[in-house]
């Protein structure tokens, strides 16, 4: 049974904004990236698995938890970093964090301090005046001291430098390692294939497609770009028997489809072409995601 | 029911505003307290019925105000209370939730696993207990500042000339105070008693018989089990019942008979004064007064707060004897020699001025005279109308999400009751406003003055209670933007 049930889900904010039909099943261990574009619905849904918002029709379960009925029990599960960042009035973020603790009937800190550390956080600063950055850590924090098995979080890189957001990732690592089940959204693409098992694409509120990233990684079918140094060649080469996905004849370069089992007959024919450069064109969850739309 | 560390976080991000809120509206009550000064208010109030027009426009309040919780009454729980205790309500109210789900920061209280009505519950709690500390410690230094500056709250209250007749007579002081008689039979007693009131002595026997007769009145009103003020209106009330009048004349140390007698005299004096010519009398005596004025050269109104001026200037006096004609020269037999006249209408006149001396003396007492439970009531009345008020800003508080709509009507609504009321009470013709403003069900007077109020605070209360259950229920079911 997945740990995370979304069934078609509904929350219809007009003019096409919210959620429509939306299902999702995520599994214990799993790490799920939520992708989309701003607006496009993803934090109406988390915030319907978190049971601020109730959905117009279907429902989000978590534990076998009804989020809107049981959503303070489901809250002892749940890790949650909100898309906007706002506190609530404490003068220091230490003192913000000893508060949520307290909240949260949490007696050991150590996990959160670790995670200070590890953040290079400096909590003892004013909560008012945090850069956007150092607010984003603070409430990362928050979401992680309880160590929940469950972590939900809208959009949790905004603000982070890019070494922080790597600092981040090597987080959400460590805390997959340890079996939790994480759910986040993204507007970027690349967090998500780097962290993620699965992704889901969402598009004006519909889920456009799941895929998960290994088949990314381990796409078969792949891309070359060739130049070849006389047009000549050029000509010659098109007239083979592969699938060009792209022709430029002005720069005598070719974009070439080939699956894996077909690269002994590929290198064997570019033997016969002088060749200037041939590079293999990354597939990415972006390009597959891209051709989608 | 209340989460304990919701409220404790609570408690100390908002304590601030009501520490501020609180000890501004201590001082400003204990002010008004401090300054209470009976006899110029008493004073002021004679002026007031001096003059129509003025009298018309205090309308009620006029006899509200002498008294010390009757000027409570109209200044500080009718105005600067009200809107302090007012904007402390809205402020927070707002704070507690709808400004919180605005800005975003509830979030983090509801990703923890306490209930969404836990928390609004405690945000409720929090709401109204801060409005009954406020008041709470405002009674308690209010009481204490009564106590301090007009020693009117606890034991018996005496007034000075008792405690210095005591000395003299060498009695108990509730013996005394008992049965004045003993110091008019006694001259040293009252010479005694009116140094330490600091008034002629004259004056001090027409106020201990005033005085007298009505403690007379009240104990024959006792006996007759109605009110002293019916009593004092129809005498016959007394007259016609033995026991009655065998318990006022008691309070008099005469006979019964004696008392009736007395009582009869009164009654033909004031029956052969019809309204006009009481009027006519007023007449005469403003313009001795402003006879005696020219004299003495000072403002009119002045010496009409102040008449032992008169009383102490012979030439003033006969001046304004003379400007005032009190007895009719028809009344008089022919041949009554002009120095008989002049001194008759001295007498009549110095008797009126003796006569409002003493009801000034009198009224001193009465604005000392401080009740504990009216003044407890005074505040258990404003709390429970900021009880209700709180549970609109709170109710409009959990039914938006945005803090300009939450104010929009959270405050519109108690800034509207409050303009009504003021309207209402500015002119006569705006008078029905009054049922348009819910600060209406909270009135001073009707506390103070014996007016009915329990069923106002009962409504007051359970209006709170639905408005505070309404929106956390609201609250409960509601989408929030986290």
């Amino acid at each position: 049974m997945p740990l995370i049930e979304i069934r078609n889900i509904t929350k219809d904010y007009g003019d096409g904004r919210g959620n429509f039909d939306v299902s999702l099943f995520i599994e214990k261990g799993e790490v799920f990236g939520f992708v989309g574009t701003n607006g496009a619905g993803k934090t109406t849904l988390i915030r319907q698995m978190m049971g601020f918002l109730k959905p117009d029709s279907g429902s989000a379960a978590i534990g076998g938890l009804d989020s809107w009925n049981d959503s303070a029990e489901i809250k002892r599960m749940v890790g949650y970093i909100p898309g906007e960042i706002a506190f609530p009035d404490a003068p220091t973020g230490t003192e913000f964090l000893r508060r949520q603790a307290e909240l949260l009937g949490l007696a050991d800190t150590s996990y959160a301090e670790s995670m200070i550390g590890k953040l290079q956080l400096d909590p003892t600063a004013n909560l008012k005046r945090m850069s956007k950055g150092m607010k984003q850590k603070t409430a990362i924090v928050a979401a992680f001291m309880a160590d929940s098995e469950i972590l939900i979080m809208d959009e949790p890189t905004t603000g982070l430098d890019p070494l922080m957001r790597a600092e981040f990732v090597d987080i959400l690592n460590d805390e997959k390692k340890k079996g939790k089940t994480i759910f986040m959204s993204s507007h970027m693409f690349e967090e998500v294939e780097d962290t993620c098992d699965k992704v889901a694409l969402i598009k004006d509120g519909k889920i456009i497609a799941v895929k998960a990233t290994r088949e990314i990684k381990h796409n078969q079918d792949k891309v070359y770009k060739i130049e070849f140094l006389f047009n000549e060649d050029y000509r010659r080469f098109i007239a083979e028997a592969f699938e060009f996905s792209e022709r430029r004849e002005a720069q005598n370069q070719v974009l070439v489809n080939v699956h894996d089992n077909e690269i002994d007959r590929f290198t064997g024919v570019l033997k016969r072409y002088r060749v200037k450069f041939i590079a293999e064109i990354k597939y990415s969850l972006e390009k597959y995601f891209k051709s989608l739309y | 029911m209340f989460s304990k560390t919701i409220f404790k976080q609570t408690l100390r991000s908002n304590w601030k505003l009501w520490a501020i809120f609180t000890a501004i509206m201590a001082v400003l009550s204990a002010l008004v307290i401090v300054v209470y000064d009976p006899k110029m208010i008493q004073s002021m109030m004679d002026m007031v019925k001096d003059m129509p027009g003025m009298a018309d426009m205090m309308g009620d309040r006029m006899d509200g105000m002498t008294s010390l919780l009757g000027m409570l009454g109209q200044s500080f729980y009718g105005m600067q209370g009200i809107i302090l205790s007012l904007i402390f309500v809205i402020m927070t109210a707002n704070t507690l939730v709808a400004s919180q789900v605005d800005r975003g920061s509830m979030a983090y209280l509801l990703s923890t696993p306490i209930k969404r009505t836990k928390v609004v519950r405690t945000q409720a709690l929090y709401l109204i207990s801060s409005v009954f500390c406020m008041f709470m410690v405002i009674t308690v230094v209010g009481l204490s500042t009564i106590q301090i500056a007009h020693h009117g709250l606890w034991g018996t209250d005496y007034t000075k000339d008792v405690k210095a007749v005591t000395e003299v007579l060498n009695l108990d002081k509730d013996a005394v105070a008992d049965d004045l008689t003993l110091i008019l039979n006694n001259e040293a007693a009252v010479k005694a008693g009116s140094e330490a009131r600091g008034i002629k002595e004259d004056v001090y026997i027409t106020y201990l018989n005033q005085k007298l007769s009505n403690k007379a009145y009240e104990a024959a009103a006792e006996v007759l089990g109605v009110n002293a003020d019916k009593v004092s209106v129809d005498l016959t009330l007394i007259i016609k019942n033995e026991e009655a009048l065998k318990a006022a004349a008691d309070v008099m140390g005469i006979e019964s008979a004696v008392y009736s007698a007395q009582l009869s005299q009164v009654m033909a004096t004031e029956h052969t004064l019809s309204a006009e010519q009481s009027r006519e009398m007023q007449t005469k005596f403003m313009a001795g007064i402003t006879a005696a004025a020219v004299v003495l050269d000072v403002d009119p109104g002045d010496l009409a707060t102040n008449m032992g001026k008169i009383k102490a200037n012979p030439t003033a006096l006969t001046a304004a004897a003379q400007a005032a004609a009190l007895v009719p020269a028809e009344t008089l037999p022919s041949g009554t020699s002009t120095e008989a006249i002049v001194e008759m209408n001295e007498t009549a006149f110095l008797k009126i001025i003796n006569g409002q001396l003493a009801n000034d003396e009198i009224a001193l007492d009465k604005g000392i005279a401080f009740s504990v439970k009216d003044y407890l009531l005074l505040n258990l009345g404003v709390f429970l109308l900021m009880f209700a008020i709180a549970g609109i800003s709170f109710l409009f508080s959990c039914v938006f999400n945005l803090s300009k709509n939450s104010l929009a009507l959270g405050a519109g609504i108690p800034v509207a009751f409050f303009i009504f009321q003021i309207m209402s009470q500015v002119s006569s013709s705006l008078e029905n406003f009054k049922y348009l403003s819910l600060n209406t069900l909270f009135d001073p007077d009707s506390i103070t003055g014996g007016g009915t109020f329990w069923p106002q605070f009962a409504i007051l209360a359970a209006l709170g209670v639905a408005l505070y259950t309404i929106g956390i229920k609201v609250f409960k079911e509601k989408d929030l933007p986290l």
